[in-house]
């Protein structure tokens, strides 16, 4: 495996967190973020207060949600979402929160590093067999 | 308000019902069901059409009032659900409705998101909900 593609963890607060860069966009407008990715989070994306100004989104529905202290009813959007290091480019459901999270939905079936010691979350790819080695023969 | 409304609702969905048949169907006293259609109708939760040829008006429940209670959410969205029926024919599903109707279902939200709202124009006529509590429910840590 070789990394192909790594994103600094934000020092906002403490401990520093892992981050990916997607952009987000609806017809109103365009924004490009580093949210925190959350593990815990089974969706894809979750939105805060200032990307749903910018954005000018308006809900297209509620639904239950279940957080760390019990259940709760959220905003859903529609979100134009675009990581091109990650070959995405959708338009997706994106959950309001009090902050902008990546759920697992956005990290699932790739590889990936969480690189504590330099502070770096990165993406892995399997390494192209060289030209003659025995596993590119078959 | 709500409870009325609701009873109306689960009474008569789309149909088109007049004062008398709050009086016959669900037993409100005369005054005050002409007081409900009176304040509904104000709120925009009763839409007041002239009968024809009949004296009195019919009214009708708003299709655009569903959309307004789900995305207030909380025990009025369960009650319209409820009312709507759907409570116990989708329950732990997500639901995409456009008025009373339900245009599809599906117990992951994120398929169903992808289904409805492949059409962008779609958005601001369909809102979709949970059922109960879903049962691929969204999780988050924080």
């Amino acid at each position: 495996m070789r990394v192909a593609r790594c994103w600094n963890f934000s020092e906002d607060e403490q401990p520093p967190y892992p981050t990916i860069e997607v952009t987000m966009s609806s017809a109103s407008g365009k924004v490009t973020a580093s949210p925190k990715v959350d593990t815990g989070f089974n969706g894809s994306l979750a939105i805060g207060r200032e990307v749903v100004r910018t954005l000018r989104l308006t809900p297209v529905g509620t639904v239950l949600i279940k957080t760390a202290s019990g259940h709760d009813e959220v905003p859903v959007y529609v979100v134009d979402l675009s990581q091109p290091d990650l070959g995405l480019a959708y338009t997706t459901l994106a959950i309001g929160t009090e902050r902008s999270l990546v759920g697992r939905k956005l990290i699932e079936n790739r590889a990936w590093l969480l690189d504590c010691k330099d502070g770096k979350f990165c993406v892995m790819t399997p390494m192209e067999p060289e030209r003659g080695h025995p596993a590119a023969v078959q | 308000m709500m409870r009325p409304f609701v009873e109306a609702l689960k009474a008569f969905k789309s149909t088109p019902f007049r004062s008398a048949d709050l009086v016959t169907k669900l037993g409100y006293a005369a005054g005050y069901a002409r007081n409900f259609l009176s304040q509904a109708t104000r709120q925009g939760l009763l839409i007041a059409e002239s009968a024809k040829g009949r004296k009195g008006k019919n009214f009708r429940v708003n299709p655009n009032v569903v959309r307004r209670i789900i995305l207030k959410g909380g025990k009025e969205k369960e009650e319209l659900l409820e009312a709507l029926g759907l409570t116990s024919r989708y329950a732990g599903e997500y639901v995409a409705l456009k008025g009373f109707q339900v245009l599809d279902h599906d117990q992951d939200v994120y398929r169903l998101g992808e289904r409805v709202f492949s059409d962008q124009k779609k958005q601001r006529e369909i809102t979709i909900t949970n059922v109960g509590i879903p049962k691929k429910i969204i999780t988050i840590e924080i």
